[in-house]
């Protein structure tokens, strides 16, 4: 069944229209929806299989607002519960990660083991159970749907889900590229950062792949590149964006472009060149005898991938995967990482390090540009006088199905592509979200 | 002579003033040219990072020339998140001289940070812990190293060098 959602999403290919209706950033009916819907009700990141390397070991993380717990058991097998005791409901495992053969529930020791498996009921002979009771399992509730791919977790709350690899789809390919994914792997450095914003959750996913945006937010980051390229800033700071044409109105030719995909993911590019001073440069000659020159080529352009609804990874003078967490219509949080290839340099980590602080933290000096505007847009969606927003039309002409020269030479076959000079910006890959978004949500709407 | 913690105190509460006011030459003229500036991340619950090079902090850098960047930043009226500036205030408490000799020092303290966001109508407080450490420079003593250990770090969008 398919419902006309045209108030909210206004999606007329045929006459180059589409636009969205503030609605959609605002009203808690639909945030309710999109939380039982798309975060409880489809696939979602949930970590990376680094965060738990050796048996025993664990991590917890969130699903909507469903706690969950990943677990390695003492046969290498990886699984993700509901981290949700199945007597009274408190968490089994208290903290973001640790190893435990056994966890004990803290409220009546209920105990399971690393394979989740109910391991003992305190008392259980003196507690004059019934049949009932027997015939229910005791053992923490799995995800109906938990997969890998190229290191990357994903769960669904929801049984009726496709395989991961058809939700995923051509996207992957893009996954199986991220910092130049080394035979070794990837992994999350420590140190974690979390930040909140009180705008709505969809502002952080258009954003990420806006690069309409960049030398109108960003003017004082620029202004401090170009600062330490003159060696008056800190030197300690070297970036290949000082070294980069990417974001240079005056840049000629392709310069970048975007790419979409079924299910809602969708990526944007620019160019930026393997440099000295790029994390992966030492690597290069290794990442092209894994992934082919193309492949190699690929990893030094500035990319930003979003894995609908929660995960995005931002490539350019470092690496930063984000997840998504809604909150509350006006109201999202952000969990960050700085994502990294296993076995680099010492001193490539540290430049990836420094890099990322810089231009990813919430006290850094880009991120915060971000995120403050996002506030002020949601400030603008309490209007309804002109609810249908103009930011999704660049591009419309530019737009071609299916991939291209690009795209082709890494084996990927994207829904649509854009290939743009530095000034257009395409708007048209939020399509992708929207798509989707109204795919999802469409049956369940009036 | 070494560190009193009078002297500790009246530099400390002075680095604080000039923050608020946003005085923020003033503020660079505390520390040295090869003065370090380190607010960590957190491992785990219980963690901080404790490599800078292995592990991520929320802001590093090795020398002045990285803050004078940040003030460049703050003051260009080219970043939206920086202006209008939040209104702050810096509430520094248990201050103890940790160690000194008559060149260096370094000192403990606790700060909160009140601040205002005008704009977003919004207040909160970020605390924690400084750790400094001192170096006379022509008579005076100077910062050579500011430690921040933020302990509540799910930042509400923003968390700048005025505001730790």
């Amino acid at each position: 069944m398919t419902t006309d959602l045209s108030w909210l999403i206004d999606d007329r290919p045929a006459e180059g229209v589409f636009r969205v209706n503030r609605a959609i950033f605002r009203e808690p009916e639909l945030f309710d929806l999109e939380m039982r819907h798309i975060f409880e009700g489809g696939w979602v990141f949930i970590g990376l299989a680094s965060q738990a390397p050796a048996a025993h070991d664990f991590f917890t993380t969130r699903a909507g607002n469903v706690p969950i717990l990943v677990m390695r058991d003492g046969e290498g097998q990886l699984r993700a519960f509901v981290n949700s005791c199945p007597h009274k409901g408190a968490q089994v495992a208290q903290t973001q990660q640790g190893n435990s053969r056994l966890l004990v529930c803290p409220y009546h020791s209920w105990t399971f083991d690393s394979a989740g498996r109910n391991r003992g009921i305190k008392w259980q002979r003196a507690g004059c159970y019934a049949e009932g009771f027997d015939r229910d399992s005791h053992d923490l509730a799995a995800l109906p749907h938990f997969a890998e791919h190229a290191g990357f977790l994903f769960g669904s709350l929801a049984a009726d889900v496709p395989p991961l690899a058809e939700h995923l789809g051509e996207a992957a390919r893009f996954l199986d590229l991220v910092v130049g994914q080394p035979e070794a792997g990837i992994e999350l450095v420590p140190g974690a950062v979390t930040f909140t914003y009180d705008a709505n959750w969809k502002l952080q996913l258009e954003n990420c792949s806006d690069a309409y945006h960049f030398t109108s937010t960003h003017p004082s980051y620029i202004k401090i590149m170009e600062r330490r390229q003159r060696g008056e800033g800190a030197v300690a700071v070297r970036s290949v964006w000082a070294e980069s044409q990417a974001w240079r109105e005056e840049a000629e030719g392709v310069q970048g472009g975007s790419y979409s995909f079924d299910h809602g993911h969708v990526l944007n590019w620019g160019r930026i060149g393997d440099a000295e001073s790029h994390p992966l440069h030492e690597s290069a000659e290794a990442i092209g005898a894994r992934h082919g020159g193309a492949g190699r080529d690929w990893v030094f352009n500035m990319r930003n991938l979003t894995i609908f609804p929660n995960l995005q990874i931002a490539e350019n003078a470092s690496s930063q995967l984000r997840v998504i967490q809604p909150i509350a219509p006006g109201r999202t949080l952000m969990r960050t990482w700085c994502i990294a290839p296993k076995g680099e340099s010492g001193a490539a980590r540290r430049q990836r390090i420094r890099q990322y602080e810089d231009f990813f933290n919430p006290s850094g000096m880009a991120t915060p540009d971000d995120t403050i505007i996002y506030e002020s847009c949601q400030r603008g969606h309490a209007s309804r006088v002109d609810p249908w927003l103009q930011g999704y039309a660049r591009g419309m002409t530019a737009s071609r199905e299916g991939g291209n020269m690009l795209s082709d030479a890494i084996g990927a076959a994207p829904a649509r592509s854009v290939l743009a000079d530095s000034q257009l910006c395409d708007e048209t890959l939020y399509h992708a979200y929207y798509r989707e978004w109204a795919r999802r949500l469409g049956p369940l709407l009036p | 002579m070494t560190l009193t913690r009078a002297e500790a105190e009246e530099l400390l509460y002075r680095e604080a003033a000039l923050l608020d006011d946003g005085l923020w030459d003033d503020w660079l003229d505390l520390y040295t040219e090869d003065a370090v500036f380190w607010m960590p991340a957190w491992r785990e619950e219980e963690t901080p990072t404790a490599d800078p090079d292995s592990e991520l902090s929320l802001i590093y850098y090795e020398g002045r020339t990285g803050l004078e960047d940040r003030v460049v930043r703050a003051r260009s009226g080219q970043s939206v998140a920086s202006k209008p500036r939040p209104r702050c205030v810096h509430c520094i408490s248990n201050v103890m001289v940790v160690r000194s000799d008559s060149e260096t020092a370094e000192t403990a303290a606790s700060f909160v940070v009140h601040l205002h966001d005008v704009r977003a109508g919004r207040s909160h407080a970020f605390f924690g812990r400084y750790h400094h450490r001192l170096r006379r420079e022509d008579g005076a003593w100077r910062i050579a190293g500011k430690k921040i250990l933020l302990l509540n770090d799910m930042i509400p969008a923003v968390v700048d060098f005025y505001s730790v």
